[in-house]
């Protein structure tokens, strides 16, 4: 292909290339001009790439509309509607931007790259705290939210895990906004059949309840397995693209004693310990035997679609995820539908995998939008804000609103969450967290899935792997 | 056709005497090859059948099990695709339903109540098929252009060089696109290109011209040059040549090339999302996103894509007559 | 636009005044055909491709503020001493083989199939078409749909609706892992999606082929499979050839179709290394400088394997 003059050739294209990347260096804005015009002036404007200097008034009157960006999913509607709320009180727009779940993380962060200043505020993922807070795209929101009172409003979980970054660092980099965690929507009508009840009893010798321990909740999915009938005992995470599968097993991890790291980040022996092997080990038996058929690549959206088909009796969910259920039109057993937190494990322990974001300040913006944005939390996070917010569906943080009578009554799932609140737990959220995720993802598909090797090789190589990367990273001290 | 294809040495085929044609029995054979291919079409469209289905099931009737061949269609899925919607809060439903029971709601504010919805406006999905129809077609219409013009010149003239810049151009379809979405991110921020309409054009040209152009080359390679020399002997010029006898042989070439870029610019997902906000966003990156709502709204997401589907098959079905055409000119003799 | 007075000085200070007039005229429509093209393909790839070129070199997040750390060849040694990459790129290998394969063959088919006119045949062909007008992530989405063994269609259509006893994207069937079950089940979407593309490019090819070399095998009574070996294949095969090639180099990158359906599961089976290099360059770990490696070596795998076909199109126009 190459032939005899292909160096003369490529010494050409080189040149050439040289040439048109002056030129275009020298003429670039000239053919932006046309209709480059950015939809909003300001903060869109490409070539600001750092903050501008205050050169807009300080206060916030200067700025007209802030833009925050979120998942596309109902929470960000209602946090539209809280927008329009303050938009009446202040004359501040708020826009609400939704990407697509799948692509949210890509989208930002690839807009953060280039320092953009598309959006003023992002409601995050709790493990994007730790590289939001160390490449400098978060504000750091410790004094702001201390001397407004706002750190200590919300729930200490809450706080640590949506807002906190390094560990027990007392530095906060988001306001806990959506609280979220898994638990479980079960099939009351069938729980409450006197014949299931009473065949219940005679094989188990005990009332057919809500399980308070997983050896419970086995058991009574393994009584609803019904293949003949085309009946599952339940709905479990297996998706493997991005974090689904290992959000289902830490609902097992937890609740079994087990934990990702110790105080020094130490993952030897402590991911790979008996409590964690064991949990693994049941999350694959409980797929093995009782997981609704089609669901080996399964999040939420698909245990959702098994519940409500009637083919599983239980299934685990993001709280975020059950109005669906609760809605007659999306769920043709939603009379019968109730919910329970994540059970306990053998040795009584909670602890459930947590979902959820906070809000945070982009740190390109200018002072004058970073003020709006610090007003709009002020705002947001008062008591009295925070319960219309949990009225309109979210899911508030805020110690207060989480302990009313309104709150735990207006959805049928609600104490159920504010009980596992008080227990949840997360994956890492330092900045290479997605490499350890990718480890665990691949490995937990491999077993539980696949079916391939055992729980205690699973375990041994994700620890293994695990100590590379952040030893590699410096995240564990060398000895 | 052009006046010189009637005027010069055509000897048209009045009848073929191709084997395949006159050998006893091929009436038949063309028959079972016909029906070969329809039951090849019929299997190959069963997914395309269930996605038409999908968009107008109930979100029941698609999870039901085993499927529903048969099932009550309702126009949900278009309601979820051309509207937004909230929750209206219980006092708000009491009043939507005496309006509705004054027959002051439409069909859409009906189906939306019947899920305890309200209608807000109308969805982004129709301002982005627009900026779909803008940004495939103008970029269609550019690739086709360059490929047909750098395609004839690779084809026919013989420059220095030529299979390495052919290769160049090639290779620039090789890098995964995964890789280049930062630089060029940064690239289009710099320029103003960013949420563009004429970067997005730039960008899908680009993308497919590589494959316009040698595309167009192997159609340009397949059209014997005999004609051209005779009319260039006869003193048309090179560029008479070009637009008088070469483009009306090409134009079965020219609509393939001209459909594949067109699919391909149509359905890119992953620039789409990278480099376009609100402004000249397409509709491809906004079909999964009815994603995620508590459960996959499938028969949204079926009623998005067939719409997506139809501006591409209306534009295939019209170009069919030129994609399926033989070549006029094969009668020539050596 | 810019490039328009840019591509015609180019022209003219190429313009050589002794050649004679014809030359000189097809010497300009050369440049005036070619440039715009180069210039723009020059244009949108100059700095995506040296700039990913020189972090691939480097230690560097593109999500992180530092600066990039220039490693040397590290992230290569890496890559190809990782067994996880050696499964991803055998893999790839399996998927863009049998895809490929599949797809030219029944692509092939099709072609010779509707070759004939036939009532209805135009219509026919572009129902045919419609798979590959689909968007990508909206194929891997409904077929992860036409998959479920709950309510999806695929398992009652080739008789195995009893439930549980089939799962394409699970690897399972009859809840025991298969092997390879789910990388077939993506391959079989890729070929439903693809071979239309290589039908519409062969047709386009046998449309083309003058009918005086069929009357003069008819003249000389040869048979059909003689015409078609000797004939058509032939006078494809140009075509042809350029419809593997673009498969093949799509088939590499593509990592949209798996991502919607398997997620590169169950574990690692449907891993292909454009999936991992997607994993790797986005998906919260934006490892920049080690994607770029990859897609490096990628780019290099792809660039061997179309000289190949290459040398093998220019033979087949020689012939």
């Amino acid at each position: 292909m190459f032939s005899h003059n292909t160096f003369g050739r490529l010494t050409l294209v080189l040149a050439l290339f040289a040439i048109l990347a002056i030129a275009v260096a020298c003429a670039s804005p000239a053919p932006a001009q046309p209709t480059a015009a950015p939809p909003t002036a300001a903060p869109a404007q490409p070539t600001a790439v750092p903050a501008q200097p205050t050169s807009a008034p300080p206060a916030a009157s200067g700025v007209k509309e802030i833009k925050i960006l979120w998942a596309q999913w109902d929470p960000a509607d209602y946090l539209q509607q809280m927008g329009n709320l303050y938009e009446k009180e202040t004359g501040v727009k708020v826009t609400v931007v939704q990407e697509p779940w799948g692509t949210f993380g890509d989208r930002f962060f690839t807009a953060m790259a280039a320092k953009s200043t598309e959006w003023d505020g992002v409601v995050g993922d709790s493990q994007w705290l730790g590289q939001g807070a160390t490449s400098g795209y978060y504000v750091d929101l410790t004094d702001f939210m201390k001397s407004n009172g706002i750190d200590t409003s919300v729930t200490p979980a809450t706080l640590q895990y949506y807002g906190e970054y390094p560990a027990g660092s007392g530095k906060y980099w988001a306001y806990p906004t959506e609280g979220d965690a898994d638990g479980w929507a079960y099939r009351k009508d069938l729980f409450d059949d006197p014949k299931e009840q009473a065949a219940f009893k005679a094989k188990y010798n005990r009332d057919l309840a809500v399980p308070k321990t997983f050896a419970e909740l086995k058991d009574i999915a393994e009584f609803f397995t019904r293949k003949d009938q085309g009946l599952y005992g339940v709905a479990i995470y297996t998706q493997k693209d991005y974090d689904a599968i290992t959000m289902g097993v830490e609902n097992t991890m937890f609740p079994w004693g087990g934990s990702w790291q110790d105080k020094d980040n130490n993952v030897m022996g402590v991911v790979n310990s008996q409590q964690n092997i064991d949990a693994v080990q049941f999350y694959k038996d409980l797929y093995d035997c009782c997981q609704a058929p089609g669901l080996s690549n399964a999040f939420f959206t698909e245990t959702n679609d098994a519940f409500t088909s009637g083919k599983a009796v239980m299934a685990m969910n993001y709280f975020a995820f059950f109005p669906a259920l609760t809605n007659e039109k999306t769920n043709q057993f939603a009379k019968g539908t109730s919910f329970f937190p994540n059970p306990a494990g053998p040795k009584g322990d909670r602890g459930a995998a947590l979902g959820g974001q906070g809000m945070s300040v982009i740190s390109f913006i200018d002072d004058a939008h970073k003020q709006a944005m610090y007003d709009f939390i002020k705002w947001f996070a008062s008591e009295k804000n925070q319960a219309q917010w949990a009225a309109l569906g979210g899911y508030t943080c805020n110690a207060n609103v989480l302990k009313t009578d309104t709150f735990l009554k207006a959805q049928p799932f609600n104490p159920a969450f504010a009980e596992t609140m008080t227990f949840v737990k997360d994956f890492w959220n330092i900045p290479i967290y997605a490499q350890l995720l990718t480890v665990t993802q691949t490995n937990f598909s491999k077993f539980i899935v696949e079916g391939q090797g055992t729980a205690k090789e699973t375990m041994d190589t994700i620890a293994t792997e695990h100590d590379k990367i952040l030893k590699e990273n410096g995240f564990i001290k060398s000895q | 056709m052009a006046s010189f294809a009637e005027s010069g040495p055509r000897r048209p085929v009045v009848e073929s005497i191709r084997v395949d044609k006159v050998s006893p029995g091929a009436r038949a054979t063309g028959a079972v090859r016909a029906l070969i291919v329809l039951l090849v079409a019929l299997i190959m469209l069963i997914p395309i059948y269930v996605m038409f289905a999908t968009a107008f099931k109930t979100r029941i009737d698609v999870t039901a099990s085993p499927p529903k061949i048969f099932f009550q269609p309702t126009l949900e899925g278009l309601v979820l695709l051309f509207t937004d919607r909230a929750l209206a809060a219980p006092a708000r439903v009491q009043e939507l339903q005496q309006l509705e029971a004054q027959g002051k709601l439409n069909l859409f504010e009906q189906l939306a109540l019947a899920s305890g919805q309200e209608i807000t406006g109308p969805s982004p999905y129709v301002g982005r098929i627009v900026n779909s129809l803008i940004i495939a077609g103008a970029s269609t219409f550019l690739s086709v252009l360059l490929g047909v013009l750098a395609g004839y010149a690779f084809s026919r003239f013989n420059l220095p060089g030529k299979d390495d810049l052919l290769f160049f151009i090639l290779s620039t379809r090789m890098l995964p696109a995964v890789v280049v979405t930062i630089p060029l991110f940064l690239m289009f921020r710099q320029v103003g290109l960013y949420d563009n309409h004429i970067g997005m054009i730039l960008l899908y040209t680009v993308f497919n011209l590589s494959f316009s152009v040698w595309l167009m080359k192997g159609f340009f390679d397949e059209i014997p040059r005999e004609y051209e020399e005779a009319a260039l002997v006869d003193g048309y010029s090179r560029l008479q040549t070009f637009f008088k006898i070469v483009l009306p042989q090409s134009v079965s070439g020219i609509a393939a090339t001209t459909v594949f870029c067109l699919i391909f610019a149509w359905n890119e997902y992953a620039f789409a999302l990278m480099m376009t906000a609100e402004k000249a966003r397409t509709a491809p990156p906004s079909i999964p996103s009815m994603i995620g709502r508590g459960g996959v709204e499938w028969a949204a997401i079926a009623a998005g894509s067939l719409g997506f589907l139809i501006p591409v098959v209306i534009i295939t079905f019209a170009l069919r007559k030129y994609l399926l055409r033989g070549v006029t000119f094969g009668a020539i003799r050596q | 636009m810019a490039t328009a007075t840019v591509e015609s000085s180019v022209t003219k200070s190429r313009v050589q005044p002794q050649s004679a007039q014809r030359q000189l005229s097809d010497r300009a429509i050369m440049n005036l055909f070619i440039w715009p093209t180069l210039l723009l393909l020059i244009a949108f790839n100059f700095f995506p491709l040296f700039y990913s070129l020189y972090l691939s070199f480097t230690n560097y997040r593109a999500t992180a503020t530092t600066a990039p750390v220039w490693l040397g060849i590290e992230n290569y040694a890496n890559i190809l001493t990782s067994p996880d990459l050696w499964q991803a790129f055998t893999t790839s290998g399996k998927y863009v083989l049998f895809s490929v394969a599949l797809q030219t063959i029944i692509g092939f088919a099709l072609a010779m199939l509707v070759r004939g006119k036939f009532r209805g045949s135009g219509l026919i062909t572009t129902l045919i078409l419609i798979p590959m007008m689909l968007s990508p992530v909206v194929v891997g989405l409904f077929w992860k749909l036409m998959y479920n063994p709950n309510f999806g269609y695929f398992n009652y259509l080739i008789g195995m609706g009893q439930e549980g006893s089939l799962d394409m994207i699970a690897s399972r069937m009859f809840n025991q892992p298969v092997p390879n079950l789910a990388l077939a089940a993506v391959i079989l979407v890729d070929v439903w999606m693809w071979s239309p593309f290589v039908m519409l490019l062969v047709l386009s090819g046998l449309n083309a082929i003058p009918d005086y070399l069929y009357e003069a095998a008819a003249i000389d009574r040869a048979s059909s499979w003689f015409q078609f070996w000797h004939i058509t294949l032939p006078q494809v095969k140009p075509l042809l050839l350029i419809a593997v090639l673009f498969r093949t180099i799509e088939a590499l990158k593509s990592f949209d179709l798996v991502m919607g359906m398997t997620g590169g599961g169950p574990g690692n089976q449907t891993e292909l290394v454009a999936v991992y290099l997607y994993r790797v360059a986005f998906l919260g770990q934006f490892r920049s400088g080690y994607a770029s490696a990859l897609a490096y070596i990628i780019l290099i795998i792809v660039i061997a394997i179309s000289n190949l076909y290459i040398r093998n199109l220019n033979r087949a126009k020689g012939a």
